[in-house]
């Protein structure tokens, strides 16, 4: 019996099934409601590790070819797919590091005076992830991983928030709500930077973008196109010997865009896994967080700044698409390749675009964007040795959050100064 | 009745119009269903009518249903004012 019980504590799908069920009961919602909302969890999480399983299997035969055509090896920075991948690992840990992070992220906003509540649902759980991954390359793992991770976030829950929130005030124009995202503060700082040399009285608000880049609203299509180009530009270079052997004698052209056509579909998958357990978690957290700190800010999701400026938000992306492919091009003298990375590009430049027109206008836009672009692809690159994501079996794939990437790199230093 | 809400992932922004717009609903006494979704899963979806942010629901106007755009996701009067008229005909047209 005993058995039984730890073996369903250490699945994570059915630690955040119960998390939701403890969630909706506390909120005194219908049995109906119960059943459907944990239920809801357990596909979720089901459907979220099964488009990580699409996603690996479509990198891996490009990890190949990168390597092949370049001696190099090619990463796509994206943090939902590389947690989610990791799952079958360190799944308890994540899920756990999860829940009781929120738990201490509450008693922080309750008795400081940093009230903000991180209602980011999968930015929660990659940085769960991420915490596992981290302190297992550490060599810690189980509770003891629980504890720290737990802490290490909790903490970083509402000093990220609290960083960015004197810029938020100049985006937002109020103080009723917060930043929510790990790439906060590294988007405060490129709309600073964008701010240093642009003109604030001329807004990117006054230009009139074409109706013809209204595509790139649809992250999907975006990222097809994106995909289907690294892919196929990569093939391009592998000798046509070792590609037979990859493709099984396919037509090299085709493989090329249904693999990477694949990888996009297996993204769409596990985001809709991670909507459908989030949409049951999320405000169950939000439910319990509002009857424990009375007058929290709740910190949200980056795109509740793009209705400020919608055209920065396209100038800001094009700028930083055109500072990562920069990053890609000088990959000779990094430790890995970061390829054009839309997800992680798209939301964070479109933000410093935001950011960057606030304080600087359009040149501020487009300041904004390249510095946030370069500097991010930058930072992946040289913190890449410092995990390991190979010893998973996971090719192709890292980190894409600056801030996560940051207490990652922090939490190595103290790791070796106490010889860990 | 049922409310679909828009963002360009399905989480985050549109989960918050979500919880905003029922929360909404039930201070004014109706009860609204419904689910976020992201701009690519928003086509033809069932439901009573969409809420998305200004820039997102300029995408969705092949709707057969109402889509109401927000253009301020941070102020909650606007979404009430936007709103509450559409559940209250909705509420009208189902007899409810």
């Amino acid at each position: 019996m005993l058995d039984f019980v730890t073996a369903i504590l250490s699945n994570p799908a059915f630690i955040l099934g119960i998390i939701s069920a403890i969630g909706l009961i506390a909120l005194r919602k219908s049995t109906s409601d119960i059943i459907k909302g944990t239920l809801k969890t357990l596909f979720g999480f089901l459907i979220l590790q099964a488009g990580a399983g699409i996603i690996v299997n479509a990198l891996v035969p490009f990890s190949t070819m990168f390597t092949s055509a370049f001696g190099l090896n090619g990463i796509v920075a994206e943090d939902n797919s590389l947690v989610a991948a990791v799952q079958t690992v360190l799944g308890k840990e994540t899920a756990l590091i999860m829940v009781f992070s929120f738990l201490i992220n509450l008693i922080l906003a309750r008795i400081t005076p940093w009230k903000y509540i991180f209602l980011t649902g999968h930015m929660m759980f990659s940085f769960a992830g991420t915490m596992a991954i981290t302190l297992d390359q550490m060599g810690i793992t189980g509770v003891q991983a629980i504890v720290i991770g737990s802490l290490v976030q909790g903490v970083s829950m509402v000093l990220f928030p609290a960083i960015s929130q004197p810029f938020v005030r100049k985006v937002a124009g109020n103080d009723n709500v917060a930043f929510g995202f790990w790439g906060s503060s590294w988007i405060s700082l490129s709309g600073w930077v964008g701010g240093l040399v642009g003109d604030k009285t001329k807004s990117s608000e006054d230009i009139k973008v074409p109706k013809q880049l209204d595509f790139l609203k649809d992250m999907s299509v975006l990222m097809g196109i994106v995909m289907v180009l690294v892919y196929v530009i990569t093939a391009l270079f592998v000798d046509p010997a070792t590609m037979a052997e990859i493709t099984n004698g396919q037509n090299t052209f085709l493989f090329a865009i249904i693999t990477a056509l694949t990888f996009v579909a297996g993204v769409l998958v596990l985001l809709q896994g991670v909507r459908m357990f989030l949409g049951e978690i999320i405000p169950a957290f939000k439910g319990v967080g509002e009857k424990i700190v009375p007058g929290a800010k709740p910190a949200l999701d980056v795109p509740i700044f793009y209705s400020f400026a919608p055209v920065a938000v396209t100038i800001g992306f094009l700028s930083a698409m055109v500072g990562g492919l920069l990053v890609t091009f000088i990959s000779k003298w990094l430790p890995v390749v970061v390829l054009p990375s839309v997800i992680g590009l798209f939301f964070m430049g479109g933000a410093a675009g935001v950011f960057g027109n606030a304080v600087g206008g359009r040149r501020g836009a487009v300041v904004g964007g390249f510095f946030l672009g370069f500097t991010f692809s930058l930072l992946i690159a040289l913190a890449y040795p410092l995990v390991d994501v190979g010893k998973y079996g996971i090719q192709g794939l890292w980190f894409a959050s600056p801030d996560a990437v940051i207490v990652v790199i922090i939490m190595r230093l103290a790791g070796m100064l106490f010889g860990v | 009745m049922r409310v679909v809400t828009v963002c360009g992932m399905g989480f985050g922004t549109s989960l918050m119009l979500l919880m905003e717009v029922q929360a909404i609903a039930k201070k004014h006494g109706f009860a609204v269903d419904g689910e976020a979704v992201d701009l690519g899963s928003a086509k033809g979806k069932d439901c009573d009518f969409m809420v998305a942010s200004g820039e997102i629901a300029s995408e969705l106007d092949g709707e057969s249903v109402e889509v109401v755009a927000i253009d301020n996701l941070l102020d909650k009067q606007e979404i009430e004012e936007k709103v509450m008229p559409v559940i209250r005909r909705i509420a009208e047209t189902k007899g409810a």
